[in-house]
């Protein structure tokens, strides 16, 4: 038996699912993030510059693609798990030979191209503004390869926990949101009070966000390499979590 | 000539509620095997600590000799399952679910597409094949449902209760589908309520109870066991109790007095015949009956 035709054909279902409902999943990031960057990055932003003297503008963009990615992943992996289970077709899915990490790792590849295409499609909307090269390439797919997976993988966690649908909504406005909007994706940390300074160091997402920053235009509020050391650390630490739950049935098996 | 299955003590609790009483079961290799049991015996449990959708908590369980939790890859690929409640992937139509799951099973892009094909025609659903599996009637997501437990082709095949709200039929198609299959050296692992459908179907039987199995056999062996044969004879007279020549037959008299009922005692009809016309009396009809699997599942479980 082939086991990487198995992988495939869930990896190519997950695929399948956000794109069959693509008016949910791939329109709204694009038409928001157009809002965002024409009200705040061109219409307010005009004349705001940042740190190093970075147009406004310019330094939103980055914070966008992140925000959009994290949002992404996030809301691909939770809505697709917990779907899952609340139709039993998990159950389907358990009586395959897929080994767990297949399963997991399948869901979340399917996630991080969502999510990359969201982010793409962000970038694309920013170019209609203005037109800004990206300046360490790597970085940037760096970024956008182990953040994706990171909060693919909190999604798993919260597809898994979840009881009813609402519990998924509660940890979007009461934990990502914040976390996302506190992680400077509109703002320096140098444009704030110190305690807020201090604060933000504690918040991962400070840290996508910056990496992405740096990636795209060169900026950032905290060296880059710190940065991809603190993605790593997280996604290896949620991956595992997440690969252990799942071997161990929880909430999946009676 | 290997197991397809074997399941030996099995417990299973959930929380602290025991459902499955260490239950031990082998079924050979192409057999035609039922499970009986009144709701809540514990089928189900039985069946998905099989496919590995619930975790045990002590005995073990092989498939093919390949162990379900340490060796779960083979014995996965090993079994098809047709649980007892729709499972369908939301986002897939009819033909898409076909050919994800053989996917998911291994099998490559171009025979999945051949074999859901194939099976969307051989169970009736191929002019259904671009339909989102809601809109397909009650007894096509059945039908869905089996020929989704045998994309992949498997060597034993475990129904949860296929027959449940199928109109007449298609039951009967699935017993010709299902002896086909077994006949082709599938094995087959049957649950079922109605009890026509195992006497018919099944080569041998096990009935669990309360966690308990509390019957093994063929079903010939069943029914001979613990089948009853009665013989109601019909007399001229009324009696107020059984003649004193009669008592030896070991028969019991009807309430209304003038039949009389002989129980299993096949061997002793023509003498008690010879007795009766001895006393004079005339035989005015004779009733043979013989209980059914139904009787002898209900007795079974009512006992207990
Ligand atoms: N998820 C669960 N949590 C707690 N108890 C359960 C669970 N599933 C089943 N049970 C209990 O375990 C026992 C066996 O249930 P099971 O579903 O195996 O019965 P069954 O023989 O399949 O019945 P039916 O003919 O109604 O399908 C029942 O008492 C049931 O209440
Ligand atoms: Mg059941």
């Amino acid at each position: 038996m082939n086991q990487f035709i198995g992988f495939r054909a869930l990896l190519s279902r997950e695929i399948l699912r956000f794109t069959s409902v693509f008016k949910q999943t791939l329109f709204p990031p694009i038409i928001s993030s157009f809002l965002f960057i024409s009200i705040f990055g061109y219409f307010i932003g005009r004349n705001l510059t940042m740190a190093e003297n970075t147009p406004y503008l310019t330094f939103l963009v980055p914070g966008l693609v992140m925000m959009y990615l994290i949002e992404s992943s996030y809301q691909n992996t939770s809505t697709s798990l917990f779907i899952a289970r609340w139709s039993g077709y998990i159950q389907e899915l358990l009586v395959t030979p897929l080994s767990y990490v297949e399963m997991v790792l399948a869901m979340l590849l399917g996630s991080m191209v969502r999510s990359v295409v969201v982010s793409a499609g962000v970038f694309a909307v920013s170019l209609f503004f203005e037109r800004t090269a990206i300046m360490h390439p790597w970085v940037v797919l760096y970024f956008m390869f182990f953040v994706s997976l990171t909060f693919s993988s909190v999604g798993l966690l919260a597809g898994l926990i979840a009881e009813e649908w609402e519990h998924i909504s509660i940890l979007t406005t009461f934990i990502m949101t914040p976390f996302i909007y506190f992680g400077g994706v509109f703002h320096s940390a140098q444009n704030i009070p110190h305690l807020f300074q201090v604060l933000m160091q504690f918040n991962p997402i400070f840290y996508m966000v910056n990496g992405m920053r740096y990636g795209m235009i060169g900026v950032s509020d905290v060296d880059f390499k710190i940065s991809m050391i603190v993605v790593l650390v997280f996604f290896s630490v949620l991956f595992s979590v997440v690969v252990w739950m799942f071997s161990q049935g929880y909430k999946l098996k009676k | 000539m290997t197991n397809a299955l074997e399941i030996k003590d099995l417990v299973k609790f959930y929380g602290k509620r025991q459902a499955l009483n260490s239950i031990s079961l082998t079924v050979p290799e192409g057999e035609f095997f039922g499970f009986l049991g009144p709701n809540g015996a514990g089928k189900t449990t039985t069946i998905h600590s099989i496919t590995g959708l619930a975790k045990y908590q002590g005995g073990s369980i092989r498939v093919f000799g390949y162990d379900a939790v340490s060796d779960y890859r083979q014995t996965r690929a090993l079994i098809g399952f047709v649980p007892q409640e729709f499972n369908f992937d939301p986002y897939l139509t009819a033909e898409q679910i076909l050919y994800y799951e053989a996917g998911y099973f291994g099998v490559s892009k171009k025979e999945a597409r051949r074999r859901a094909a194939q099976l969307l025609k051989q169970f009736d659903l191929y002019t259904h094949k671009e339909l989102d599996y809601r809109k397909l009637s009650g007894g096509m997501k059945r039908r869905l449902l089996i020929a989704r437990g045998l994309v992949h082709e498997p060597r034993v095949l475990i129904l949860d209760e296929p027959t449940a709200g199928v109109d007449v039929d298609l039951r009967k198609k699935l017993w010709v589908l299902l002896r086909e299959l077994n006949q082709q050296g599938m094995t087959i692992f049957l649950t079922t309520h109605y009890i026509e459908e195992a006497e018919r179907l099944c080569k041998r039987i096990g009935v669990i109870h309360q966690g308990n199995i509390i019957a093994l056999e063929t079903t010939e062996k069943l029914i001979e066991q613990l089948g009853k044969h009665v013989i109601t004879i019909s007399l001229d007279r009324r009696f107020p109790e059984i003649p004193r020549e009669l008592r030896q037959f070991g028969i019991e008299l009807a309430e209304d007095g003038n039949t009389i009922r002989l129980t299993k005692n096949e061997v002793h009809l023509n003498e008690l015949l010879k007795a009766i016309y001895a006393q004079g009396l005339n035989v005015t009809g004779i009733d043979t009956e013989k209980t059914n699997l139904e009787d002898i599942f209900l007795g079974l479980t009512k006992e207990k």
